[in-house]
Protein backbone atom coordinates (compact mmCIF):
# COMPACT_ATOMS: atom_id res chain seq x y z
CA UNK A 1 0.00 0.00 0.00
CA UNK A 2 0.78 3.66 -0.53
CA UNK A 3 2.12 5.20 2.17
CA UNK A 4 1.44 8.84 2.20
CA UNK A 5 3.12 9.77 5.96
CA UNK A 6 6.44 8.55 4.57
CA UNK A 7 5.98 9.58 1.17
CA UNK A 8 5.85 13.39 2.58
CA UNK A 9 8.20 13.40 5.50
CA UNK A 10 11.11 12.20 2.65
CA UNK A 11 9.86 14.25 0.11
CA UNK A 12 9.71 17.86 2.95
CA UNK A 13 13.38 16.98 3.66
CA UNK A 14 14.61 16.30 0.35
CA UNK A 15 12.40 19.49 -0.41
CA UNK A 16 14.32 21.83 2.19
CA UNK A 17 17.56 20.72 0.86
CA UNK A 18 17.25 21.21 -2.65
CA UNK A 19 15.48 24.24 -2.58
CA UNK A 20 17.74 27.45 -1.47
CA UNK A 21 15.89 30.92 -1.07
CA UNK A 22 12.45 31.59 -3.06
CA UNK A 23 10.17 29.45 -5.21
CA UNK A 24 7.78 30.00 -6.88
CA UNK A 25 4.78 27.10 -7.94
CA UNK A 26 2.71 27.83 -11.00
CA UNK A 27 -0.48 26.34 -9.55
CA UNK A 28 -3.91 26.18 -10.59
CA UNK A 29 -6.12 25.08 -7.94
CA UNK A 30 -6.67 21.52 -9.19
CA UNK A 31 -5.40 18.35 -6.92
CA UNK A 32 -1.94 18.16 -7.98
CA UNK A 33 -0.81 21.68 -8.34
CA UNK A 34 -1.84 22.70 -4.73
CA UNK A 35 -1.12 19.46 -3.12
CA UNK A 36 2.34 20.40 -4.64
CA UNK A 37 2.22 23.89 -2.94
CA UNK A 38 0.75 22.38 0.41
CA UNK A 39 4.52 19.97 0.42
CA UNK A 40 7.10 22.49 -1.13
CA UNK A 41 4.95 25.39 1.62
CA UNK A 42 5.72 22.62 4.70
CA UNK A 43 9.65 22.75 3.40
CA UNK A 44 10.28 26.07 3.02
CA UNK A 45 6.87 28.17 4.19
CA UNK A 46 7.05 31.81 3.45
CA UNK A 47 10.06 31.23 0.98
CA UNK A 48 6.85 30.00 -1.40
CA UNK A 49 4.64 31.91 -4.10
CA UNK A 50 1.67 30.68 -5.57
CA UNK A 51 0.99 31.76 -8.66
CA UNK A 52 -2.20 31.14 -10.22
CA UNK A 53 -2.35 32.56 -13.78
CA UNK A 54 -5.88 33.42 -16.03
CA UNK A 55 -4.90 32.19 -19.21
CA UNK A 56 -8.65 32.88 -20.45
CA UNK A 57 -9.19 28.66 -20.93
CA UNK A 58 -10.44 28.79 -16.90
CA UNK A 59 -13.46 26.71 -16.19
CA UNK A 60 -16.69 29.25 -14.71
CA UNK A 61 -15.91 31.36 -11.82
CA UNK A 62 -12.58 29.21 -11.70
CA UNK A 63 -9.86 31.99 -10.55
CA UNK A 64 -11.84 33.35 -7.96
CA UNK A 65 -12.85 30.33 -5.92
CA UNK A 66 -9.31 29.17 -6.56
CA UNK A 67 -7.77 32.41 -4.99
CA UNK A 68 -9.86 32.06 -1.71
CA UNK A 69 -9.74 28.49 -1.34
CA UNK A 70 -5.71 28.73 -1.98
CA UNK A 71 -5.49 31.48 0.40
CA UNK A 72 -7.51 30.15 2.97
CA UNK A 73 -5.25 26.96 2.83
CA UNK A 74 -2.27 29.87 4.16
CA UNK A 75 -0.49 30.23 1.06
CA UNK A 76 0.85 33.20 -0.23
CA UNK A 77 -1.18 33.23 -3.55
CA UNK A 78 -0.24 35.75 -7.06
CA UNK A 79 -2.90 35.92 -9.73
CA UNK A 80 -1.72 36.89 -13.28
CA UNK A 81 -4.30 37.98 -16.23
CA UNK A 82 -3.04 36.91 -18.89
CA UNK A 83 -6.00 35.96 -21.02
CA UNK A 84 -5.22 38.61 -23.99
CA UNK A 85 -1.17 37.12 -24.12
CA UNK A 86 -2.86 33.68 -24.49
CA UNK A 87 -5.36 34.06 -26.74
CA UNK A 88 -3.26 35.80 -29.43
CA UNK A 89 -0.79 33.23 -28.48
CA UNK A 90 -2.83 30.78 -30.02
CA UNK A 91 -4.73 32.88 -32.48
CA UNK A 92 -5.12 30.71 -36.28
CA UNK A 93 -3.82 27.59 -34.14
CA UNK A 94 -5.63 24.42 -35.06
CA UNK A 95 -2.84 21.74 -34.46
CA UNK A 96 -3.19 20.12 -30.98
CA UNK A 97 0.72 19.67 -30.22
CA UNK A 98 0.91 23.41 -31.78
CA UNK A 99 -1.34 24.38 -29.02
CA UNK A 100 -0.27 22.47 -26.33
CA UNK A 101 3.57 23.48 -27.14
CA UNK A 102 2.39 27.11 -27.02
CA UNK A 103 0.73 27.31 -24.28
CA UNK A 104 3.16 25.78 -22.42
CA UNK A 105 5.94 28.09 -23.46
CA UNK A 106 3.93 31.02 -22.47
CA UNK A 107 3.38 29.81 -19.34
CA UNK A 108 6.66 29.61 -18.74
CA UNK A 109 7.63 32.76 -20.19
CA UNK A 110 5.08 34.10 -17.67
CA UNK A 111 6.69 32.44 -14.49
CA UNK A 112 10.02 33.45 -15.57
CA UNK A 113 8.97 37.13 -15.15
CA UNK A 114 7.40 36.39 -11.89
CA UNK A 115 10.46 34.61 -10.86
CA UNK A 116 12.25 37.33 -11.69
CA UNK A 117 10.54 40.37 -9.86
CA UNK A 118 10.61 37.41 -6.92
CA UNK A 119 14.22 36.48 -7.02
CA UNK A 120 13.19 33.21 -7.16
CA UNK A 121 15.36 30.79 -8.73
CA UNK A 122 13.41 27.74 -8.16
CA UNK A 123 10.29 26.83 -10.31
CA UNK A 124 7.51 23.90 -8.58
CA UNK A 125 5.21 22.26 -10.75
CA UNK A 126 2.98 19.56 -10.13
CA UNK A 127 3.95 16.93 -12.90
CA UNK A 128 2.40 13.32 -11.54
CA UNK A 129 3.77 10.36 -13.56
CA UNK A 130 1.14 10.38 -16.12
CA UNK A 131 2.29 13.69 -17.17
CA UNK A 132 5.84 12.83 -18.45
CA UNK A 133 4.76 9.33 -19.43
CA UNK A 134 2.14 10.49 -21.98
CA UNK A 135 4.65 13.14 -23.18
CA UNK A 136 7.27 10.49 -24.48
CA UNK A 137 10.79 10.75 -24.99
CA UNK A 138 13.52 7.98 -25.43
CA UNK A 139 11.79 4.86 -26.52
CA UNK A 140 8.67 5.87 -25.23
CA UNK A 141 6.01 7.30 -27.90
CA UNK A 142 4.62 10.52 -27.46
CA UNK A 143 0.56 10.40 -27.05
CA UNK A 144 0.62 14.02 -26.64
CA UNK A 145 2.92 16.85 -25.20
CA UNK A 146 1.62 17.75 -21.88
CA UNK A 147 2.11 21.46 -21.50
CA UNK A 148 4.41 20.89 -18.30
CA UNK A 149 6.48 18.25 -19.51
CA UNK A 150 7.29 17.81 -23.41
CA UNK A 151 5.80 21.47 -24.07
CA UNK A 152 8.20 22.93 -22.55
CA UNK A 153 10.59 25.65 -24.36
CA UNK A 154 14.23 24.30 -24.65
CA UNK A 155 15.93 27.69 -22.32
CA UNK A 156 14.32 27.73 -19.06
CA UNK A 157 15.86 30.26 -16.80
CA UNK A 158 15.16 28.43 -13.27
CA UNK A 159 15.57 25.17 -11.44
CA UNK A 160 12.26 23.14 -12.03
CA UNK A 161 11.48 20.72 -9.14
CA UNK A 162 8.63 18.49 -9.37
CA UNK A 163 7.94 16.23 -5.92
CA UNK A 164 4.95 14.70 -7.50
CA UNK A 165 6.60 13.01 -10.33
CA UNK A 166 6.40 9.42 -9.54
CA UNK A 167 2.52 9.58 -8.26
CA UNK A 168 -0.66 8.69 -9.96
CA UNK A 169 -3.78 10.92 -9.43
CA UNK A 170 -5.09 8.35 -6.92
CA UNK A 171 -1.88 8.61 -4.72
CA UNK A 172 -1.53 12.59 -5.03
CA UNK A 173 -5.38 12.44 -3.38
CA UNK A 174 -4.16 10.51 -0.81
CA UNK A 175 -1.16 12.88 -0.11
CA UNK A 176 -3.49 15.75 -0.19
CA UNK A 177 -5.85 14.54 2.27
CA UNK A 178 -3.04 13.49 4.74
CA UNK A 179 -1.65 17.47 4.02
CA UNK A 180 -5.15 19.09 5.27
CA UNK A 181 -6.86 19.11 1.85
CA UNK A 182 -10.80 20.25 1.54
CA UNK A 183 -12.32 17.00 0.35
CA UNK A 184 -14.30 19.07 -2.32
CA UNK A 185 -10.40 19.60 -3.54
CA UNK A 186 -8.36 16.12 -3.01
CA UNK A 187 -11.97 14.88 -5.12
CA UNK A 188 -12.04 17.57 -7.28
CA UNK A 189 -12.03 16.25 -10.86
CA UNK A 190 -8.60 16.15 -13.02
CA UNK A 191 -8.89 19.34 -15.54
CA UNK A 192 -5.91 19.59 -18.00
CA UNK A 193 -2.89 22.03 -17.79
CA UNK A 194 -4.07 24.06 -21.03
CA UNK A 195 -7.31 24.04 -19.69
CA UNK A 196 -10.49 24.24 -22.30
CA UNK A 197 -8.05 25.49 -25.67
CA UNK A 198 -7.50 21.35 -25.37
CA UNK A 199 -11.71 21.08 -24.87
CA UNK A 200 -12.56 23.27 -28.52
CA UNK A 201 -11.24 20.84 -31.44
CA UNK A 202 -9.72 23.71 -34.32
CA UNK A 203 -9.26 27.34 -33.05
CA UNK A 204 -9.60 28.29 -29.65
CA UNK A 205 -10.99 31.64 -29.79
CA UNK A 206 -12.28 33.74 -26.91
CA UNK A 207 -15.76 32.95 -28.79
CA UNK A 208 -15.14 29.22 -28.38
CA UNK A 209 -13.62 29.16 -25.48
CA UNK A 210 -16.63 31.18 -24.03
CA UNK A 211 -18.81 28.74 -25.82
CA UNK A 212 -17.44 25.46 -24.36
CA UNK A 213 -17.03 27.27 -20.86
CA UNK A 214 -21.07 27.88 -20.44
CA UNK A 215 -21.18 23.69 -21.44
CA UNK A 216 -18.89 22.27 -19.20
CA UNK A 217 -20.25 24.54 -16.36
CA UNK A 218 -23.67 23.14 -17.51
CA UNK A 219 -22.40 19.51 -17.64
CA UNK A 220 -20.63 19.29 -14.46
CA UNK A 221 -24.03 21.30 -12.69
CA UNK A 222 -26.25 18.59 -13.93
CA UNK A 223 -24.21 15.84 -12.92
CA UNK A 224 -23.50 16.83 -9.65
CA UNK A 225 -27.23 17.30 -9.01
CA UNK A 226 -27.55 13.53 -10.16
CA UNK A 227 -25.03 12.64 -7.87
CA UNK A 228 -27.07 15.03 -5.40
CA UNK A 229 -29.96 12.97 -5.88
CA UNK A 230 -28.96 9.60 -5.51
CA UNK A 231 -29.32 9.46 -9.54
CA UNK A 232 -25.44 7.64 -10.21
CA UNK A 233 -22.40 7.59 -8.79
CA UNK A 234 -19.66 10.23 -9.45
CA UNK A 235 -17.93 10.19 -12.30
CA UNK A 236 -13.88 9.88 -12.24
CA UNK A 237 -14.09 13.40 -15.09
CA UNK A 238 -17.00 14.70 -16.84
CA UNK A 239 -16.93 17.35 -19.31
CA UNK A 240 -17.91 19.11 -22.33
CA UNK A 241 -15.96 19.04 -25.87
CA UNK A 242 -16.62 21.64 -28.83
CA UNK A 243 -16.45 19.65 -32.15
CA UNK A 244 -15.07 21.53 -35.27
CA UNK A 245 -18.29 20.85 -37.74
CA UNK A 246 -22.10 21.82 -37.90
CA UNK A 247 -25.50 20.34 -38.19
CA UNK A 248 -28.90 21.20 -38.73
CA UNK A 249 -31.07 22.02 -36.21
CA UNK A 250 -35.06 23.81 -35.81
CA UNK A 251 -35.74 26.37 -33.21
CA UNK A 252 -39.47 26.89 -33.59
CA UNK A 253 -40.18 26.54 -36.82
CA UNK A 254 -36.84 28.20 -37.84
CA UNK A 255 -33.98 26.56 -39.37
CA UNK A 256 -30.88 26.76 -37.16
CA UNK A 257 -27.19 25.68 -37.96
CA UNK A 258 -24.68 25.50 -35.22
CA UNK A 259 -21.68 23.78 -33.55
CA UNK A 260 -21.66 20.10 -31.67
CA UNK A 261 -20.89 19.21 -28.53
CA UNK A 262 -19.79 16.20 -27.31
CA UNK A 263 -20.04 15.26 -23.73
CA UNK A 264 -17.38 12.76 -21.80
CA UNK A 265 -17.39 11.10 -18.84
CA UNK A 266 -15.35 8.67 -17.49
CA UNK A 267 -14.07 5.96 -14.37
CA UNK A 268 -10.62 5.63 -13.77
CA UNK A 269 -8.29 5.03 -11.22
CA UNK A 270 -4.99 6.57 -11.93
CA UNK A 271 -6.45 8.19 -15.80
CA UNK A 272 -3.99 5.63 -17.17
CA UNK A 273 -7.01 3.51 -18.77
CA UNK A 274 -10.57 4.48 -18.54
CA UNK A 275 -14.14 3.22 -19.21
CA UNK A 276 -16.78 5.14 -20.24
CA UNK A 277 -19.34 6.34 -17.35
CA UNK A 278 -22.29 4.25 -17.98
CA UNK A 279 -24.76 7.28 -16.76
CA UNK A 280 -28.49 7.44 -16.78
CA UNK A 281 -30.39 8.27 -20.28
CA UNK A 282 -32.20 10.69 -17.96
CA UNK A 283 -29.51 12.56 -17.12
CA UNK A 284 -27.90 13.10 -20.24
CA UNK A 285 -31.44 14.49 -21.45
CA UNK A 286 -31.23 16.72 -19.29
CA UNK A 287 -27.18 18.01 -20.38
CA UNK A 288 -29.06 18.06 -23.45
CA UNK A 289 -31.65 20.09 -23.22
CA UNK A 290 -30.04 22.74 -21.01
CA UNK A 291 -26.59 22.81 -23.50
CA UNK A 292 -28.99 23.50 -26.54
CA UNK A 293 -31.32 25.58 -25.37
CA UNK A 294 -28.90 27.84 -22.61
CA UNK A 295 -26.43 27.98 -25.99
CA UNK A 296 -29.18 28.09 -28.96
CA UNK A 297 -27.43 30.80 -30.81
CA UNK A 298 -23.81 28.34 -30.99
CA UNK A 299 -24.88 24.73 -30.04
CA UNK A 300 -27.66 22.43 -32.14
CA UNK A 301 -26.56 19.20 -31.18
CA UNK A 302 -25.16 17.43 -27.75
CA UNK A 303 -23.43 13.81 -28.39
CA UNK A 304 -22.41 10.82 -25.63
CA UNK A 305 -18.73 9.82 -26.24
CA UNK A 306 -18.88 5.94 -25.60
CA UNK A 307 -15.13 5.73 -25.97
CA UNK A 308 -12.72 3.83 -23.68
CA UNK A 309 -9.33 4.72 -23.37
CA UNK A 310 -7.75 2.79 -25.14
CA UNK A 311 -8.17 3.35 -27.78
CA UNK A 312 -9.25 7.00 -26.88
CA UNK A 313 -7.52 8.87 -24.74
CA UNK A 314 -9.57 11.01 -21.88
CA UNK A 315 -9.54 14.31 -23.54
CA UNK A 316 -9.65 14.96 -27.10
CA UNK A 317 -6.21 16.91 -28.08
CA UNK B 1 16.51 -14.14 -0.32
CA UNK B 2 15.10 -11.72 2.23
CA UNK B 3 11.44 -11.93 2.39
CA UNK B 4 10.84 -9.24 -0.23
CA UNK B 5 11.94 -10.19 -3.40
CA UNK B 6 13.76 -8.04 -5.88
CA UNK B 7 11.61 -7.35 -9.35
CA UNK B 8 13.06 -4.94 -11.49
CA UNK B 9 10.64 -3.45 -14.76
CA UNK B 10 12.92 -3.21 -17.67
CA UNK B 11 11.61 -0.44 -19.59
CA UNK B 12 10.52 -0.54 -23.04
CA UNK B 13 8.83 2.86 -23.42
CA UNK B 14 5.47 1.13 -22.69
CA UNK B 15 2.21 3.86 -21.63
CA UNK B 16 1.91 1.48 -18.55
CA UNK B 17 5.54 0.36 -17.50
CA UNK B 18 5.36 2.63 -14.76
CA UNK B 19 1.99 1.33 -13.40
CA UNK B 20 3.59 -2.47 -13.47
CA UNK B 21 6.24 -0.68 -11.30
CA UNK B 22 3.77 0.45 -9.09
CA UNK B 23 1.84 -2.68 -8.73
CA UNK B 24 4.92 -4.57 -7.91
CA UNK B 25 5.94 -1.93 -5.37
CA UNK B 26 2.17 -1.90 -4.06
CA UNK B 27 2.04 -5.88 -3.32
CA UNK B 28 5.20 -5.37 -1.22
CA UNK B 29 8.58 -6.30 -3.61
CA UNK B 30 11.45 -4.26 -3.89
CA UNK B 31 11.34 -2.89 -6.85
CA UNK B 32 13.19 -0.28 -9.67
CA UNK B 33 12.51 0.76 -13.41
CA UNK B 34 15.70 -0.54 -15.73
CA UNK B 35 16.42 0.88 -19.29
CA UNK B 36 16.51 -1.78 -21.70
CA UNK B 37 20.04 -1.37 -21.88
CA UNK B 38 21.32 -2.42 -18.82
CA UNK B 39 24.06 -4.96 -18.98
CA UNK B 40 22.81 -8.04 -17.36
CA UNK B 41 25.74 -8.07 -15.22
CA UNK B 42 24.76 -5.18 -13.44
CA UNK B 43 21.06 -6.48 -12.71
CA UNK B 44 21.05 -7.77 -8.98
CA UNK B 45 17.21 -8.95 -8.99
CA UNK B 46 15.65 -12.31 -8.40
CA UNK B 47 12.96 -11.64 -11.67
CA UNK B 48 12.45 -9.70 -14.54
CA UNK B 49 9.46 -8.20 -16.00
CA UNK B 50 9.97 -7.07 -19.77
CA UNK B 51 7.25 -4.21 -20.10
CA UNK B 52 5.71 -3.80 -23.31
CA UNK B 53 6.54 -0.53 -25.48
CA UNK B 54 5.50 1.08 -29.04
CA UNK B 55 8.60 -0.74 -30.93
CA UNK B 56 6.53 -3.55 -33.54
CA UNK B 57 8.25 -6.55 -33.17
CA UNK B 58 9.05 -7.17 -36.47
CA UNK B 59 10.79 -4.62 -37.34
CA UNK B 60 12.02 -2.81 -34.44
CA UNK B 61 13.00 -5.14 -32.16
CA UNK B 62 16.94 -3.45 -32.05
CA UNK B 63 14.85 -0.87 -29.93
CA UNK B 64 14.03 -3.65 -27.12
CA UNK B 65 17.80 -3.24 -26.56
CA UNK B 66 19.63 -6.09 -24.63
CA UNK B 67 16.26 -7.33 -23.86
CA UNK B 68 17.09 -10.84 -25.92
CA UNK B 69 20.34 -11.27 -23.52
CA UNK B 70 18.02 -11.12 -20.64
CA UNK B 71 16.03 -14.15 -21.99
CA UNK B 72 19.54 -15.74 -22.67
CA UNK B 73 21.33 -15.52 -19.02
CA UNK B 74 19.41 -14.00 -16.80
CA UNK B 75 18.92 -16.54 -14.09
CA UNK B 76 16.02 -15.77 -12.27
CA UNK B 77 12.11 -16.21 -13.84
CA UNK B 78 11.20 -13.62 -16.44
CA UNK B 79 7.50 -12.25 -16.91
CA UNK B 80 7.13 -10.58 -20.30
CA UNK B 81 3.86 -8.39 -20.94
CA UNK B 82 2.98 -7.38 -24.35
CA UNK B 83 5.97 -6.33 -27.35
CA UNK B 84 8.11 -8.45 -23.73
CA UNK B 85 5.76 -11.70 -24.33
CA UNK B 86 5.89 -11.75 -27.98
CA UNK B 87 10.09 -10.98 -27.69
CA UNK B 88 10.39 -13.77 -25.77
CA UNK B 89 8.02 -16.40 -28.40
CA UNK B 90 10.49 -15.44 -31.12
CA UNK B 91 13.64 -15.94 -29.29
CA UNK B 92 12.43 -18.96 -28.79
CA UNK B 93 12.09 -19.98 -32.10
CA UNK B 94 7.85 -18.51 -32.55
CA UNK B 95 6.91 -16.43 -34.86
CA UNK B 96 4.99 -12.96 -33.72
CA UNK B 97 3.77 -9.75 -36.16
CA UNK B 98 0.86 -7.70 -36.90
CA UNK B 99 -2.57 -8.56 -35.47
CA UNK B 100 -5.40 -9.36 -38.53
CA UNK B 101 -7.28 -7.88 -35.72
CA UNK B 102 -5.61 -5.72 -33.02
CA UNK B 103 -6.88 -5.20 -29.65
CA UNK B 104 -7.51 -2.01 -28.28
CA UNK B 105 -9.32 -1.73 -24.29
CA UNK B 106 -11.71 -4.14 -22.80
CA UNK B 107 -11.46 -8.20 -24.25
CA UNK B 108 -12.62 -11.10 -22.55
CA UNK B 109 -9.66 -13.30 -21.80
CA UNK B 110 -10.33 -17.57 -21.66
CA UNK B 111 -7.66 -19.32 -19.34
CA UNK B 112 -7.28 -23.07 -21.05
CA UNK B 113 -4.61 -23.64 -18.73
CA UNK B 114 -4.43 -22.35 -14.95
CA UNK B 115 -0.52 -23.25 -14.20
CA UNK B 116 1.38 -20.61 -12.24
CA UNK B 117 0.16 -17.46 -13.49
CA UNK B 118 -3.99 -18.22 -13.92
CA UNK B 119 -4.08 -19.91 -10.11
CA UNK B 120 -7.26 -18.81 -8.18
CA UNK B 121 -8.30 -16.72 -10.89
CA UNK B 122 -11.82 -17.65 -13.09
CA UNK B 123 -11.33 -19.46 -16.55
CA UNK B 124 -13.14 -16.33 -17.71
CA UNK B 125 -12.22 -12.62 -16.84
CA UNK B 126 -11.91 -9.03 -18.66
CA UNK B 127 -8.80 -8.01 -19.65
CA UNK B 128 -7.35 -4.74 -20.74
CA UNK B 129 -5.50 -4.84 -24.20
CA UNK B 130 -3.19 -2.25 -26.33
CA UNK B 131 -1.69 -4.01 -28.91
CA UNK B 132 -0.65 -4.14 -32.74
CA UNK B 133 0.99 -7.09 -33.35
CA UNK B 134 1.11 -10.77 -31.14
CA UNK B 135 2.50 -14.22 -30.98
CA UNK B 136 1.14 -15.95 -34.10
CA UNK B 137 2.92 -19.53 -33.00
CA UNK B 138 5.39 -20.55 -30.17
CA UNK B 139 7.96 -23.53 -29.70
CA UNK B 140 8.43 -25.44 -26.25
CA UNK B 141 5.79 -23.24 -24.65
CA UNK B 142 2.21 -24.00 -23.50
CA UNK B 143 -0.26 -21.86 -24.42
CA UNK B 144 -2.05 -20.50 -21.26
CA UNK B 145 -5.14 -18.31 -22.36
CA UNK B 146 -6.80 -16.80 -25.12
CA UNK B 147 -9.27 -14.33 -26.56
CA UNK B 148 -11.72 -14.49 -29.04
CA UNK B 149 -9.10 -12.13 -31.78
CA UNK B 150 -5.72 -13.36 -29.94
CA UNK B 151 -5.35 -16.84 -29.99
CA UNK B 152 -2.23 -16.36 -27.89
CA UNK B 153 -2.83 -14.56 -25.06
CA UNK B 154 -0.73 -16.19 -22.45
CA UNK B 155 2.25 -18.45 -22.50
CA UNK B 156 5.27 -20.09 -19.95
CA UNK B 157 8.00 -22.38 -20.95
CA UNK B 158 8.08 -25.62 -20.86
CA UNK B 159 11.15 -25.97 -18.63
CA UNK B 160 12.44 -22.70 -17.67
CA UNK B 161 10.52 -19.85 -15.38
CA UNK B 162 9.94 -17.56 -18.77
CA UNK B 163 6.08 -16.59 -18.84
CA UNK B 164 4.34 -13.90 -21.07
CA UNK B 165 1.56 -12.20 -21.11
CA UNK B 166 -0.17 -10.33 -23.90
CA UNK B 167 -3.12 -8.38 -21.92
CA UNK B 168 -2.18 -5.58 -19.37
CA UNK B 169 -2.80 -7.36 -15.84
CA UNK B 170 -1.48 -4.04 -14.41
CA UNK B 171 -4.20 -1.99 -15.18
CA UNK B 172 -6.32 -1.45 -12.60
CA UNK B 173 -9.62 -2.45 -14.84
CA UNK B 174 -8.21 -5.77 -15.87
CA UNK B 175 -9.86 -8.22 -13.39
CA UNK B 176 -7.71 -9.84 -11.22
CA UNK B 177 -4.90 -8.27 -12.34
CA UNK B 178 -2.85 -7.78 -9.09
CA UNK B 179 -3.30 -11.41 -8.66
CA UNK B 180 -1.44 -12.29 -11.39
CA UNK B 181 1.21 -10.36 -10.44
CA UNK B 182 1.15 -12.07 -6.70
CA UNK B 183 1.29 -15.54 -8.37
CA UNK B 184 4.16 -14.82 -10.30
CA UNK B 185 6.02 -13.30 -7.22
CA UNK B 186 5.15 -16.73 -5.71
CA UNK B 187 7.10 -18.40 -8.66
CA UNK B 188 9.96 -16.47 -7.85
CA UNK B 189 10.01 -16.90 -4.23
CA UNK B 190 9.64 -20.68 -5.35
CA UNK B 191 12.52 -20.40 -7.72
CA UNK B 192 14.78 -18.58 -5.04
Amino acid sequence: MFNAEKFIQEQVKELANTIKGNAIIGISGGVDSTTASLLVNKAIGRNLTCVLVDTGYMRKNEIEKNEKMLGQLGLSVLVVDAKQRFYEKLEGVIDPEEKRKRIGELFIRVFEEIARKENAKYFVQGTIAPDWIESGGGLRDKIKSHHNVGGLPEKIEFQIVEPLRDLYKDEVRIVGKALGLPVEVYERQPFPGPGLAVRIIGEATPENAMIIREACAIMEEEIEKAVQNKEMEKPWQYFAVLLPCKTVGVHGDIRAYGSVIAVRAVESKDGMSASYSQIPHKVLERISIRITNTLKDHVSRVLYDITNKPPGTIEYE
Amino acid sequence: MSNAPKIYVVDNGGQWTHRIWRVIREIECETKLIPNTTPVANIDADALVLSGGAPRIAWESPKLGLCTDYIKHFKGPILGICVGHQLMAVYYGGKAGPSEIPEYGLAKVEVLEEDDLFKGIPREFLAWESHNDEVKAVKDFAILALSENCKIQAIKHKTKPHYGIQFHPEINDTEHGEEIYRNFVKVVKQTA
